[in-house]
């Protein structure tokens, strides 16, 4: 009797030549900058739309958003540190730049709810504008910075989750190659938010 | 997937000194108290130059497979647009309702 011919399993490899977590996380950061997008296109033509737009932001707040946007930009240059560490140096090492990346997030998380706390101390509300101008400020304001806040506590919790899965030994360098990836782009995010939720709405 | 190793660490903090370089620009011409389209403008491309750069240098595109980028930031582009090219649409259904 013939035997069996064995065949063995041909897979065409990735066009992309990167991990599938990676691509993964390309696709997630593609829908979710259509929906930052989505967001932000919807704050315009309501901000065009309105005659007289609510505009709360003085230099202390601008200043205050300026901080923000340095630790953010500083996170990132951790999280950098920390995929090179977990490529070419030790554990030790990568958790310490995920620990510090962490850190930088929780303060621009504090520095952000600061910030909120003032604007509803002055009476800023979702559907509730102090000044009398358009209601939806506080709607659009709160929801799109509200929405990126999310993202940034989300992305310290999954730091921290790969921090420790990468010292029990469970994730390797490709993971925090991907929540690095993430990192960024919740960065990149903030680099539209800031200009056109606080820049254009400074008095 | 990425080498990660064209630049030095050091350059990346250069990168980040540029980007932060860039958010200062953009508060100075804030309180230049231009029109507001002259503004919304200038932030457009400003906020659009340090994307480009992150998106090259912090997020590594540019030492991915040249095919990442072609694929995914022109579709994504396109569909940023077309948002765009739509939502006006969204108010015009205010008007759309049928008559009691």
């Amino acid at each position: 009797m013939a035997a069996v011919p064995q065949h063995e399993v041909v897979m065409e490899p990735s066009p992309y030549a990167m991990d599938k977590k990676k691509f993964g996380m390309w696709v997630f950061i593609i829908s979710d900058a259509c929906t930052f997008g989505a967001f932000l296109f919807a704050y315009g033509y309501m901000r065009v739309g309105a005659p007289v737009w609510g505009t709360p932001f003085g230099m202390s707040s601008i200043v205050n958003g300026m901080v923000m946007t340095a630790v953010l930009l500083s996170s990132s240059l951790t999280m950098l540190a920390a995929v090179r560490a977990a490529q070419t140096s030790t554990k030790a090492k990568t958790t310490k730049w995920l620990g510090i990346t962490m850190l930088l997030g929780a303060i621009f998380a504090a520095l952000h709810l600061r910030e909120w706390i003032k604007l509803i101390g002055e009476g800023w509300r979702l559907f509730q504008n102090p000044t009398g101008g358009a209601a939806q400020f506080g709607a659009c304001f709160f929801s799109v910075t509200g929405l990126h806040l999310t993202h940034v506590v989300s992305g310290v919790i999954a730091l921290a989750f790969v921090a420790r899965g990468l010292n029990q030994g469970r994730y390797d360098e490709s993971h925090v190659e991907t929540v690095g990836l993430y990192w960024h782009f919740v960065d990149l995010v903030w680099m539209f938010v800031f200009p056109l939720m606080y820049l254009m709405n400074a008095h | 997937m990425s080498t990660n190793h064209e630049l030095a660490m050091s350059s990346y903090v250069g990168i980040g000194v540029g980007l932060m370089a860039i958010v200062c620009i953009e508060v100075v011409l804030t309180f230049q108290h231009l029109p507001a389209r002259t503004l919304l403008f200038s932030l457009l491309c400003l906020a659009g130059l340090e994307g480009f750069v992150a998106i090259m240098y912090l997020m590594q595109v540019k030492y991915e497979k040249p095919i990442l980028f072609w694929t995914v930031f022109p579709a994504t582009l396109f569909v940023l647009v077309f948002l765009c090219y739509l939502w006006p649409d969204a108010f015009r259904m205010f008007n759309m309702r049928l008559m009691q």
